[in-house]
């Protein structure tokens, strides 16, 4: 099935969860100097994802089941100018 | 009308007088409100040749339909003039809820001209207007003349005052509101004070109806709800965002886009292990201090409980500490926060300040400034003492190098010469802000082309497509690699949607940073729409934005831009760092970008409005 992360389309076996995705998107930008840069100062890397126009909390990536044509944007919230 | 009133306030302080007049409806379809009004008033009432301190120029404050709707980021309001600094079309956008205050007396805007005979303060209370003495206040900080207003007034008027700095006409002279806001950049503070204008006080009880109430509450607890919720899915990051705008510094130093030592140097050890987003949550306190309606709460209050910059007040947004500190190498953590808010008092603008000091450190290192000139302050690099004695002189310009700076740096460093033009980081008249266009090369050109307000990164926050993954795919803005931000790959495209994204958020005013909580263009089209009932379209919008970007366009030709303004960049953007993220990188290239943008934009290789766009905006009445 075919999934758009960010707006690219990626094709993923059917019954992958939203989790799959998560770990992809962390080990694509695990040496990314902003994300290693954030983890070394805060823990965390302040990734939040969106599934379908909603904004998933970690608790729920394992439960979400991908379809064929969902949409998932992450992001990091914040503010700056 | 709905959404807006129809109506602005006419403030002559030559005549004395204050009188209510309408406005066609076909002016905020255009133009929609905000900037667009403040540079509707210039086109239509300031001919060329009018300056910025000159009794003619029209500073308008103005809100726009979104203004005052409840809605998240809803509490946004701008003002325009001619700016002493670039001596072009320039606006800047607060929030608080002086916006808010000012369209419930009935008015979309108050549009000031001329020059009192002596200092004054306006009042402006559900549809009237008095124009009333501030003798006593002059000579004040812009929050004690706040706190006099409210005092006279009532505390539940919302202000905007200047301080020193503004009365002395600082050339990046700010206008603050409620002791957390500020219309920066641009030296509009400046063009009020040379008004003898000291405040106005602003309070009402009116209700602009709206075309779709039940369809604007179901979107604004849709939006609202979901902005909140994009933070509570992460509890950790409601930890963190107490740090508020300053905590971008984590985001952006390892991606190269922080000014360090007047933009020369990539890594400022001292200022990583003391000036970034914990230590500022930590030492100074921070508590979120939200804008009106906002759930981002990206403002907060700070303390500083003893030593020599005690104080209790503004938290540096990113820009002001920045600006203030790594620019300067002062890792001073304390100290800089102080003299944030004692620019903030004083009414002068971070960014500018932050640049031109770091502009007099560096002339002190190379020994064209000494301590003669100095009067003794020793102005080295990272002297915490120094930096806010000096930002104490500019604001109070009672000597010669407070004089000097408080030209900013490009006067400055025509008149001090020895070379010091070669390390003045400004164009056009305004300095650089803190996103290095080393980091995404998209931030050169942006510096370069924008009409909104001189070189500004909020006029045009292109930078934000790879500092922060912005998009607005709805005009066509989604698909980025990384590597394009070291590219003119469709760099022309993307800087004129940005300029026309800004203009259409900074006239329908709403905060733009809600776009790093996933506001869209949908969303604001669809409350604008649910505000006046235009059933515009995305085309629309980006019309209206195409309007306002070219309307500021004719009122810079008018005003005496040139296209060789656009090429006189600061020598440092061709100067590359050794190290560090963005090592090497510098925009070459550069030159031919501008004339693509130009094409882009529909303008001729002078950079002129062609007539061909003028007539595909439905324009050719503002053409003369």
């Amino acid at each position: 099935m075919r999934i758009k992360v960010n707006s690219r389309e990626h094709e993923f076996p059917p019954g992958s969860s939203l989790a799959r995705v998560v770990e992809l998107v962390r080990e694509t930008h695990k040496n990314d100097p902003v994300t290693r840069a954030l983890i070394e100062r805060t823990g965390f890397d302040h990734l939040t994802f969106i599934y379908n126009s909603r904004i998933v909390r970690p608790d729920e990536y394992e439960s979400i089941e991908l379809k064929d044509g969902d949409e998932i944007r992450w992001m990091r919230p914040y503010a700056g100018g | 009308m709905n959404g807006v009133w129809g109506k602005i306030l006419r403030v002559d302080l030559t005549g004395g007088t204050c009188t209510v007049e309408p406005l066609p409806d076909e002016v905020y379809r255009y133009f929609l409100g905000g900037a667009g009004l403040a540079a509707y008033f210039l086109w239509r009432e300031c001919p060329a040749g009018t300056t910025a301190f000159a009794p003619t120029n029209r500073l308008t404050f103005a809100g726009g339909p979104m203004t005052g709707l409840k809605q998240t980021g809803a509490a946004k309001w701008t003002a325009g003039a001619i700016s002493p600094s670039i001596n072009l079309n320039a606006d800047s956008a607060a929030t608080a809820s002086f916006g808010i205050a000012m369209k419930a007396t009935g008015v979309d805007a108050i549009v000031v001209s001329g020059r009192a005979p002596r200092p004054v303060y306006l009042v402006v209370e559900d549809g009237r207007a008095r124009i009333k003495d501030a003798q006593g206040l002059w000579g004040t900080n812009a929050y004690e003349a706040e706190d006099a207003i409210k005092d006279a007034e009532g505390a539940d008027f919302e202000v905007v005052t200047v301080g020193q700095a503004g009365e002395r006409l600082v050339r990046y002279a700010n206008i603050q509101t409620h002791k957390k806001s500020f219309v920066g950049r641009c030296g509009l503070g400046a063009v009020m004070g040379s008004k003898l204008l000291k405040g106005i006080a602003v309070h009402g009880s009116r209700t602009c109806p709206v075309d779709d109430a039940a369809g604007l509450r179901r979107l604004n607890q849709e939006i609202n709800r979901r902005v909140a919720a994009l933070d509570a899915a992460q509890p950790e990051f409601l930890r963190f965002k107490r740090v508020g705008t300053a905590g971008a510094t984590e985001l952006f130093a390892p991606q190269g886009n922080l000014p360090i030592k007047n933009y020369s140097l990539a890594r400022f050890p001292g200022g990583e292990r003391n000036l970034h987003g914990t230590e500022y949550a930590r030492r100074l306190q921070a508590k979120p201090w939200p804008c009106k309606y906002c759930v981002m709460q990206c403002h907060n209050l700070c303390q500083v409980e003893t030593g020599p910059y005690a104080y209790k007040g503004k938290g540096p947004e990113y820009e002001s500490f920045a600006m203030m500190g790594f620019n300067t190498l002062v890792d001073d953590l304390e100290a800089v926060a102080y003299a944030c808010e004692l620019a903030n008092m004083y009414s002068m603008d971070c960014i500018s300040l932050g640049a031109v000091i770091a502009w007099a450190m560096e002339c002190y290192e190379k020994g064209v400034l000494t301590q003669r000139e100095t009067y003794g302050l020793d102005l080295r690099w990272g002297n915490a003492e120094a930096l806010v004695e000096i930002t104490r002189r500019i604001g109070e310009r009672t000597d010669g190098l407070g004089y000097l700076l408080g030209e900013g740096s490009k006067i400055a460093s025509e008149r001090l010469g020895r070379g010091s033009a070669d390390w003045a980081v400004q164009m056009k008249g305004q300095e650089i802000a803190a996103h290095n266009w080393r980091a995404q090369y998209i931030s050169a050109l942006n510096y370069c082309t924008g009409v909104a307000a001189g070189p500004n990164h909020e006029r045009g926050n292109s930078q934000h497509i790879w500092v922060a993954d912005v998009r607005l795919p709805e005009w066509g803005i989604d698909e980025v690699t990384n590597d394009e931000r070291w590219s003119w790959t469709k760099a022309p495209e993307r800087n004129a949607v940005f300029h026309d994204y800004c203009n259409v958020i900074n006239s329908s005013c709403h905060c733009k940073f809600h776009e790093f909580r996933g506001y869209t263009l949908t969303d604001l089209l669809d409350t604008v729409n649910a505000s006046t009932g235009w059933g515009l379209g995305l085309e629309d919008l980006r019309r209206c934005g195409e309007r306002i970007t070219t309307l500021q366009k004719l009122l810079n030709i008018r005003y005496g831009w040139v296209r060789e303004h656009d090429f006189q960049y600061p020598k440092r953007f061709m100067e590359p760092v050794p190290e560090g993220p963005a090592a090497g990188r510098i925009p070459a290239g550069l030159d031919d970008a501008i004339l693509a943008y130009y094409r882009v934009r529909g303008w001729d290789e002078g950079g002129r409005p062609t007539a061909e766009l003028m007539k595909r905006l439905a324009m050719e009445e503002y053409a003369a």
